[in-house]
This record gives C-alpha cells, structure tokens and sequence, in this order.
C-alpha cells in the first residue's frame, strides 16, 4: 500500500514547502523550441505548395523517394549536430564524403566479403580521421573551422589521387540496397528513423549530455571534470563516422565514385542544422530539427523544378530560407531573455 | 588526528609565484575559514585541494595518505568537492543535470534515469531545507544567486567528506546567504570538514571554528576562532593596520539635481519608481534581492526598457541603449554586476580595456594618437592605484579587486558623471573595498552622482548619504541620516513583503 502511494507523496510535497515551486514554464519551453517549429512551419508550407502544384505527393512512393534524396545530407548533417552543439563546426566532412566514394569506387567488387571489409575500413577511417581532427583541435588548441579547413583540403586531395575524375563502379546489390524495402517503406526511410533513435538515445547518456555541456560552456564543463580532449575527440569522431556514412550512402545514389562531390555537403550541413535550430554557439539543438531542415533544403529542389524556373533559384530560395530561420531563432533569444531580466 | 594536513605547499605560474611555502591543517567536523586579500594564494590553494590545478612542491595528506588528485574527478572520488566561486555550471543544462552532472543515475540503456535523478534532486534539496529550486528549470534562466544555490546543491550531491565554499555567499541575498551559514554548521556536524572562504568578517565570526590566514601565496597565522580579535586578523591579513574600512562620511551633496526619475517602470519588475539624485551624492539602493534594483539599473543605463522619464543634469534625457548612456559629458555610466562577463574583456589588455568605450578621445584627424591613449591609460592606473606588471597586461590574470579597479577607470574615462554602481565590492578583497568606498567618497566630493547598489547592507548603511529601500519594483522607503541601519533597511524592505 505505501509503495504505491509514495511517488503521490513525492510529488506533493514540494508543492506545500514555505514557497510554493511555480508551475511548468510552458512559455518558456514554447519559446526554447520556436526556432524548431518554425523549421515545422517552414516544411510544412513547403509541402504544401510542392502538393499543390504536383499530384502524388501526398504517398508513400514520394516519401520514400524525397528520404532517399535527403539521405545523404541527413547523415552529414547529424555529424555536423553534434559538433555543432558542441559548439564546433567541422568543414573536413566534404574530404571525408569525397574520399569514401571513391575508396567505394575503387575497392568494392561483386564478392560481399571485400565490400563488407572496405565498409569497415571506410567506416573506421572516417571516425579515426574526425577524431584526429578532435586531437588536433584539442592539442594545438586551434580554431575548429581552420584544422578542419585544412583536413578537408588533405582529404580533397588524397581523393584526387586515388581518382583523379568522377568514375568507378559500385556493385549493383550496393546501388540496390537504397531501393530495399520493409513494409513499404524504403531502407533511407528506416535509416530516418533509425537516426532519431540513435539520437534519442545519443542524448540522454553522459556522453551526449558531456558533449553538450562542453558547447554550452567550455571552462564550467572542464571545472566538472570533463577532458575536453576527449570531448573533441570522440564529437569529431563521430562526425567523421557520419561522413563516412553519408558517402557509403551517396554511392547508392551516384554508383560511382566522386573526388569532388564531398563539397556539396558542407555547407548545407550546416545550413540543415541552423534551420532546425541548431546554435551556431553550441549547447543548444536537436537533431530532429536537423532532419526537417535536410528535408527543407531537399525539398526547395523539388519545389524549383515543378515550378519549372532555372535551377539556379534552389541557391536562392535556400539562402533566404536560412535567413528567416536564423531571424526566427533570434527573435526567440531575445524574447527570452527578456523574460529573464 | 587531522583530516588534512598541508605542508611546504608551493605553485608557480610562470615566473610568478602564486603559493610558496604555504601549511595548513584542518580537522573532520569543523568550519575552518580562509582569510586572505584576493591575490594572496587562498584561490591557488583550493583550486589545488580540487584538483582543478597540480601542485609544484609540497605535501598533502588527507586522512595520513599522499594527495595528489590528478583532476577535479580525482579529487571528487576521494571525497574533496568544490563550490568555485567562479561557476561550473552549464547554462544549456537544466537545474537537476547541473546537480548531477557526470554522476547522473542511469538505466540499463546507460542513458539518464530521469525520474531517478528528479528523486534524489528533490531528496537532496529538502535534507539541506534549499530556498525554492525549480529542478527542470534551465540554468540560463536562473539569476546569479539561484545559480550559486545550484553550484552548491552540486557540491553536495557529491556526498563530500570536505566541501571548499569559495565566496560562496557573496553573491546571495541575505536571506539566502543566512541559509548557507546554517547549512555550513549542519554540515560540520556531520562530521564533514567545511572549508570556508569570505570577505565578510562577520560570517567567518558567526560560523568559523578555526581560521587560516594567507598572505602574498603564505600562510601566515592560523588560529581558533573565538581567541583572535577581529582587528588582529585584518591586520595579519594585510600585514599594516587598516584604520577603517569605511571612509568618513561627508556631506558632499549640493543642490543640483543629477538625475531625476519620474514615473518609471517595466512590466512587473519596477512600478513607478521616483527619485532624484544630487551631485556629490552617493544614494544607496537597498532591499532583498530580486525587488526590482537590478532591472532599475539595467533600465537606467539604457539596458532594458523601461516607460517614464529621465532628467540628467535638468534636461530631459532618452536612454534607449547604452551608447546613449555613456554620450557625452552628462552621460551615465554603469559598473554592471557580473564583472567577468559583462564588466571585461578578459582576453584583452588593461589599456584596452580602460579605452574601450572612448577611442573618440585620443582619435586626432580620425587616426589614433597612441600617445594620448597611453597618457590616459597612466592617469587612470595612477590614480586608481591598478595592481598590473604593465598595462598590456591581460584583464583576466588581476586579481579580482584589480579587475574592479580597471572597470572603474572604464566608466571613469567616458567622463560619465553619474555613476551606477551596481555590487561593486562583490568578491573583492578588504583592503580594495576599503580603497572602492574612498574613492566612492573622493568622487562625490568632485561632484560626481553616485547610484550605489550592494548586497552587503553594512556597506550601505556605512558607505551612502541617503538609501532607498526597493520592494516589489518601487521604492518602498528612502532613509536619511539616523535613520539608515540595518534594521532600518530590513524593515522596510520585508515588513509588508510579509502581508502581500
């Protein structure tokens, strides 16, 4: 009988002590998330265009088909978060893409055995590669945007000798593998969803928390005994591993390696991000946002092309989108913290 | 048998020497406080006994046992927790993941047992009767006395056999600092050693079994509490005789009105407060924390909104932003509450520093005369008295009170002549407060106009002309002469607090 009414006691006593605990803060905690549903509103309208103008867009098909564009973005992008919350940013992300397509290209064959090993190696590569990036950083206390510059560059490079122009081959089942489905949903779709997961757990253990607080404040977390070098290093990591991914997945796409492709990702990794509310300042940000902001920057494509103007507005619309959503973070912020002063 | 002894312990920066020689003993159950001006090692010292710094000669037992933590979680493991006075607290984070941070429970998925960890918070605060904590709330939300309230629930969660509160109550309001000395015998009886660092005098009398005196990185006295004056420990502390604290109060107020509020106020925070401040005044601004003094000066210095007026000088006056603030020779200039972050640029050098806001007053035909700048920068560091090797030296390696004194050269060279002075003795040393309050004095007697805000009420009973006690975002009293006292203050302040 009392263990069961105790969590009731738990719960109660707060609210009698001399000065009553106040309520949830519901409008504080729609004012944190404002920059998330604004990236929401954003996909929203998006959709809602894009279905006004083109029939089918309301299916699984077009689901399953906008993913797997997004796919390869979404997986840089979810590296990008998590450097990103840690208040970094990590620009070597397109050598690391360029490099695994073309290791992909050049080393996969029809034999699964020899795919399965080279997935591994471009897999580990990519994490030993961030996590190098997160050691530099850490160790020659430098600017994350300048060591990362520069491994991209080495990256870029190394890519151009192993294949100098766009070429190779990807075995077909390895090309196929993005068309695979489960309960009518396609293999990226699940990845979707698969990532959420990782992320929903990613972020309630120490090691999210860990990497979180170092981006929301660098000197408090290494005073709480965090080694910020191991932050870096393990964040960076992660983020070459997701890079590595996202170039295993591209060749799905492509079937065919890339020195240069790794480029087109940068950026918009970040862009993905900020839409989805991600700080730029770090600490702050979730990967949730990340995905609707992939699916924005995809969708704009979309959205261009049945509008039939040149494709050179994508750019545009993608830069101004970017603006509202930084606008609309800000505003969040300052109303914020007036509500704290 | 003592729980920690310390002998020869020394620590150099560079080619400075931060602790040289420096003994220490101290026992399980007691209150041993640290005294010392700031700069005089006892920083150094705990930030050893926490790890966050490695010793370079020396011995530490605790508990008979070589000590030597090679982090702040080594130290942890061993039962020695810290409550910095510079805050390790995320602002990211909620109130309950600050507490538990990195020792959070967890599930079988290694993730965080959020209910698990709500209980322990709600345990945790109720065995040591916290002040109302909101467990979800994220830090960033929480003023600066709330956030030292955290970063000491922090220290506990960790269970410690020796807590180390560095200045811990300088940035409470006195409700809330009275708590924290009674929290401190509770956890002396205990049994767990406290280590206890203050400026105030009164709270090392009140609570303090034994106490360590530093001085220049030595110690230099240790003693039982009850069998040393008050004036024999100032005086070891700074090795001369400090004849007072409080420099002698002159009238200094003219006729002339500085600045007149009328009507001012912003949302909930401030109601209609009036005033007027006189040249060569200094008006107190007392009350408990939170009734409104902050957002007063943030408005004031154009930081924040506020509706009504303000008159400077007898000409009506718009402050949107602080550049409007600081314009001109009339303006008003505002040494702000979070020294470290809001006050300085840490990073950069004291001349910088001091000439922040005035490049316009050594530019010649747009280019900048280095010559003026230097001869500028000398004055102030003259005749402030700033403790620096040479003026390039970098803001965030002074001493607290040094840092002070820059911010107060800052505001002095925008050539402001109505000062706001929001806590600026907070975790600055005795003598450097005494040198803060004359130089309070010295500028009222040059006509400045002085708005003066502490959260220590002796300062303003001592140091004021006149004190307006805030409550509920108005002024709730203004005292004049006899009638500014402690008492008088906390009156006015509370007693109708209580029926509201």
């Amino acid at each position: 009988m009392s263990a069961a009414e105790r969590p009731l006691e738990m719960a109660q006593r707060p609210a009698e002590e001399k000065q009553a605990r106040p309520g949830i803060d519901w409008r504080g905690r729609l004012l944190d998330r404002a920059p998330f549903l604004v990236a929401c509103l954003m996909l929203a309208l998006i959709v809602a265009i894009y279905g006004s103008l083109q029939s089918g867009v309301f299916t699984l098909d077009e689901i399953n088909l906008d993913t797997a564009a997004a796919m390869t973005l979404m997986l840089a992008a979810t590296g990008q978060t998590i450097v990103l919350v840690r208040g970094g940013i990590d620009l070597s992300i397109g050598g690391m893409i360029s490099l695994g397509t073309v290791i992909a290209a050049t080393r996969f064959t029809d034999d699964p055995s020899t795919t399965a090993l080279w997935t591994l190696i471009i897999l580990a590569l990519g994490f030993l590669i961030g996590a190098l990036n997160g050691l530099l950083i850490s160790l020659l206390k430098l600017q994350p945007f300048l060591v990362t510059l520069a491994t991209w560059s080495i990256l870029n490079g190394v890519a151009m000798i192993i294949l100098p122009t766009d070429g190779g081959s990807i075995p077909v089942w390895w090309v196929g593998f993005a068309s695979a489905q489960l309960f009518g949903l396609t293999s990226p779709v699940w990845m979707l969803l698969a990532l959420l997961l990782f992320w929903w757990w990613f972020r309630a253990t120490r090691v999210g928390i860990t990497i979180q607080a170092a981006g929301s404040n660098e000197k408090s977390a290494f005073l709480s005994g965090v080694s910020i070098t191991r932050v870096n290093l393990v964040t960076y990591g992660l983020s070459g591993l997701f890079a590595a991914g996202a170039a295993l997945f591209l060749v799905t796409q492509t079937g065919a390696g890339s020195p240069t492709i790794g480029k087109d990702y940068i950026l918009p990794s970040v862009a993905a991000a900020v839409i989805g509310g991600v700080s730029l300042f770090g600490g702050r940000g979730h990967l949730a946002g990340t995905l609707i902001g992939a699916f924005v920057l995809t969708l704009i494509g979309n959205l261009v092309f049945v509008l039939h103007v040149s494709s050179y507005w994508q750019p545009v619309a993608s830069g101004v989108i970017l603006l509202l959503s930084v606008l609309a973070s800000s505003v969040a912020e300052k109303a914020a913290r007036n509500r704290v002063q | 048998m003592d729980l920690v002894t310390v002998k020869g312990l020394s620590k150099r920066y560079g080619g400075i020497v931060a602790l040289s020689e420096a003994t220490f003993s101290a026992r399980a159950g007691e209150v041993h406080a640290l005294l010392g001006e700031n700069g005089a090692g006892k920083s150094t010292f705990i930030q050893i006994l926490s790890g966050a710094v490695k010793h370079d000669g020396g011995s530490i037992l605790v508990d008979g046992t070589d000590y030597r933590p090679a982090n702040p979680d080594a130290a942890q493991a061993l039962g020695i927790a810290a409550v910095f006075q510079e805050l390790s607290l995320i602002p990211d984070l909620s109130v309950e993941q600050n507490i538990w941070f990195r020792h959070e429970p967890r599930t079988l998925l290694r993730t965080v047992n959020r209910g698990e960890m709500r209980r322990k918070t709600l345990a945790l605060l109720e065995k040591y009767d916290f002040p109302a904590l909101r467990p979800d709330q994220e830090l960033r939300r929480l003023t600066l006395a709330e956030r030292q309230i955290v970063e000491i629930a922090k220290g506990l969660a960790k269970d410690p056999r020796i807590l180390i509160l560095d200045e811990a109550t300088s940035a409470l309001p006195a409700r809330e600092a009275e708590w924290l000395l009674k929290l401190t015998r509770q956890l002396a009886a205990e049994g767990r050693l406290v280590i206890f660092i203050s400026h105030r005098m009164a709270e090392v009398r009140a609570i303090a079994d034994r106490l360590t005196i530093f001085r220049n990185g030595s110690t230099v006295a240790a003693h039982e509490a009850n069998a040393v004056s008050d004036n024999e420990i100032v005086t070891q502390m700074i090795g001369r005789h400090l004849d007072r604290l409080y420099p002698e109060r002159v009238a200094t107020a003219t006729d002339c009105i500085a600045l007149r509020v009328k009507n001012f106020s912003s949302g909930s925070r401030l109601s209609q407060v009036d005033f007027a401040l006189r040249e060569g005044e200094v008006l107190g601004v007392g009350g408990l924390q939170g009734h409104g003094q902050r957002e007063l000066f943030q408005a004031l210095f154009g930081a924040s909104k506020a509706s009504g007026s303000i008159e400077l000088w007898g000409k009506p006056t718009l402050i949107n932003n602080p550049r409007q603030a600081l314009t001109g020779k009339d303006g008003i200039a505002l040494v702000p509450e979070d020294r470290r972050g809001q006050g300085l640029l840490l990073t950069k050098s004291v001349r910088e520093n001091l000439t922040l806001s005035v490049i316009k007053r050594f530019t010649e035909n747009g280019l900048l005369s280095r010559q003026k700048e230097a001869a500028l920068v000398k004055e102030m560091v003259d005749f402030l008295r700033i403790k620096a090797g040479t003026s390039e030296q970098l803001a965030g390696t002074l001493s607290g009170g040094n840092q002070q004194k820059v911010i107060f050269g800052k505001m002095l060279l925008t050539q402001a002549r109505v000062l706001l002075l929001y806590d600026p003795t907070r975790g600055v040393d005795v003598g450097t407060k005494g040198e803060i309050f004359q130089l309070m004095r010295d500028l009222a007697a040059k006509g400045y106009a002085i708005l003066f805000h502490s959260s220590d009420m002796p300062e303003l009973v001592h140091v004021a002309d006149r004190v307006m006690v805030m409550r509920n975002g108005g002024i709730a009293a203004a005292l004049e002469g006899d009638h500014i006292s402690e008492e008088g203050i906390l009156r006015a302040a509370m007693l109708e607090t209580r029926v509201a």
